[in-house]
């Protein structure tokens, strides 16, 4: 056996591990002949000791309990934290999860809206304050039928954000919702598309929501408003889908 | 609980999923030793093999449903985030400035076992050479440094390690070969410098 040979069985050698017996007897004999393949072996023999001893000293080793006791915490933390969720029953309640979503989701638009209206400080755009508008809904929603209208102008409109208002005009006789008080009118602007038009066609069928906003919110729709009542409230209908997003919107005096 | 006399890793695992705190419990006093000697080995501190152990097991506790058994074996996945995480601490304290005349000054987390002692007039008994090959170990570089931990201390196979460190076996065995040659050159510079103390740089004379 040469110097390699023996370097390359000299852990094994120094590990006592099993292997040839004729190829150890080998490595011994010439570790016997060789200085530097003995004294490599001598410190290979070392250093295997040591990290023996080593491993055999650090075996007992171990985490201290209080590791244990905060993992075990957050176990349990975490296992309370994420219990079973009851199951909705599909079929009947979904419809009813769809008004409710359809409701909140009318809400926050009309959130959105006031919160734009309000951020929104153009200026004041004088127009007569007995402007009376209606426009037809989009087809499918169910909402009050307009009146046909002997008077009708063009509003000169003024839309932000993309947001054009379906057939504007100007209505002087409005129809009467049915749950109106007999002598009230109520009068409603034509249905603003709060989705692009594209969305607004595919609508088959949805539910107008009755809200309530600041009146400030008509100059996001290019709507004339009188800043000295921007701090009242004014009704508006909110169409929402069956996905419940928020489609379009009225504001009814 | 309902287990078998010695239930596997993976079946501890299920329940522990499942939200078994004694199956997690079981897991834990059975795999922490390791994790915790590998950190303390790697680190040479016991606050780090501390905070690396709690690592590893808050992984296990969050994210369990991502240990694929074909892969690997739990432990070699538990040591595998020990790693990561020792690795990591290296990193972040690589970019602290230790203040003091020396990095080893106040170091009141050092483990004692990890500490030797400077005695060059004694003889390389065998407590000496274990401290100095503690303290050559901790003087390796990071990746030949876990090897020699992982295969020479805790006994793990090529193939093991390998899946550990995400490496191929071969590059496993070249630099376990090549950490040890460096060992065994920290061994003889100890020893040579036990045997002859009085032996100076006479570059220094002449400074």
């Amino acid at each position: 056996m040469n110097c390699s040979e023996s370097q390359s069985i000299l852990r094994e050698l120094a590990r006592d591990q099993m292997m040839d017996a004729r190829g150890r007897q080998s490595a011994l004999a010439h570790a016997v002949s060789c200085g530097n393949c003995a004294r490599a072996l001598g410190d290979a023999r070392a250093l295997t000791g040591g990290l023996r001893h080593i491993a055999s000293v650090d075996a007992q080793e171990q985490a201290p309990a209080r590791v244990e006791a905060s993992l075990v915490a957050a176990f349990r933390d975490r296992h309370s934290a994420s219990l079973p969720v009851p199951v909705i029953a599909p079929a009947a309640s979904r419809r009813w999860l769809y008004i409710a979503a359809g409701v909140a989701a009318a809400a926050v638009a009309a959130v959105l809206i006031s919160l734009i209206a309000t951020k929104t400080r153009s200026a004041e755009t004088t127009a007569p304050t007995e402007a009376r508008t209606h426009m037809e809904a989009p087809a499918g929603v169910q909402a009050p039928k307009p009146a046909p209208s002997p008077e009708k102008h063009v509003v000169s409109a003024n839309p932000k954000r993309g947001v054009r208002p379906i057939k504007p005009v100007i209505q002087s006789t409005p129809p009467a919702p049915k749950n109106a008080p007999s002598g009230e009118v109520e009068i409603a602007t034509d249905f603003f598309p709060l989705v692009n038009r594209e969305s607004l066609n595919q609508l088959d069928s949805g539910q107008l929501v009755r809200v309530e906003l600041p009146r400030s919110a008509l100059m996001s729709f290019g709507l004339p408003m009188n800043m000295e009542r921007a701090g009242e409230r004014i009704k508006a209908d909110v169409v929402v889908g069956e996905d419940g997003l928020a489609r379009a919107i009225r504001f009814v005096r | 609980m309902t287990l078998s006399k010695t239930p596997s890793d993976p079946e501890l695992l299920r329940l522990m999923i499942a939200g078994d705190e004694d199956a997690f419990t079981a897991l834990y006093r059975r795999r922490q030793g390791g994790v915790y000697r590998f950190a303390l080995q790697m680190s040479g501190s016991q606050t780090v093999a501390e905070d690396v152990t709690q690592e590893v097991f808050m992984v296990l506790i969050r994210e369990a449903e991502r240990y694929d058994s074909s892969r690997a074996s739990l432990a070699a996945y538990l040591y595998g985030i020990a790693r990561n995480y020792v690795l990591r601490r290296f990193e972040q304290d690589r970019l602290l400035v230790p203040i003091g005349d020396s990095a080893d000054d106040g170091d009141s987390f050092t483990h004692p076992a990890m500490i030797a002692e400077d005695d060059p007039l004694g003889d390389l008994t065998r407590n000496e050479t274990i401290d100095t090959v503690r303290n050559s170990i901790l003087a390796l570089p990071p990746h030949y440094r876990e090897v020699v931990v992982l295969c020479d201390l805790h006994e793990m196979s090529y193939v093991e390690a390998a899946t550990v460190v995400g490496c191929a076996v071969g590059t496993v065995r070249s630099r376990l070969h090549r950490a040890r040659a460096l060992l065994v050159e920290k061994l003889r510079a100890g020893r040579d410098r036990n045997q002859n103390p009085e032996q100076v740089n006479p570059a220094r004379c002449f400074a």
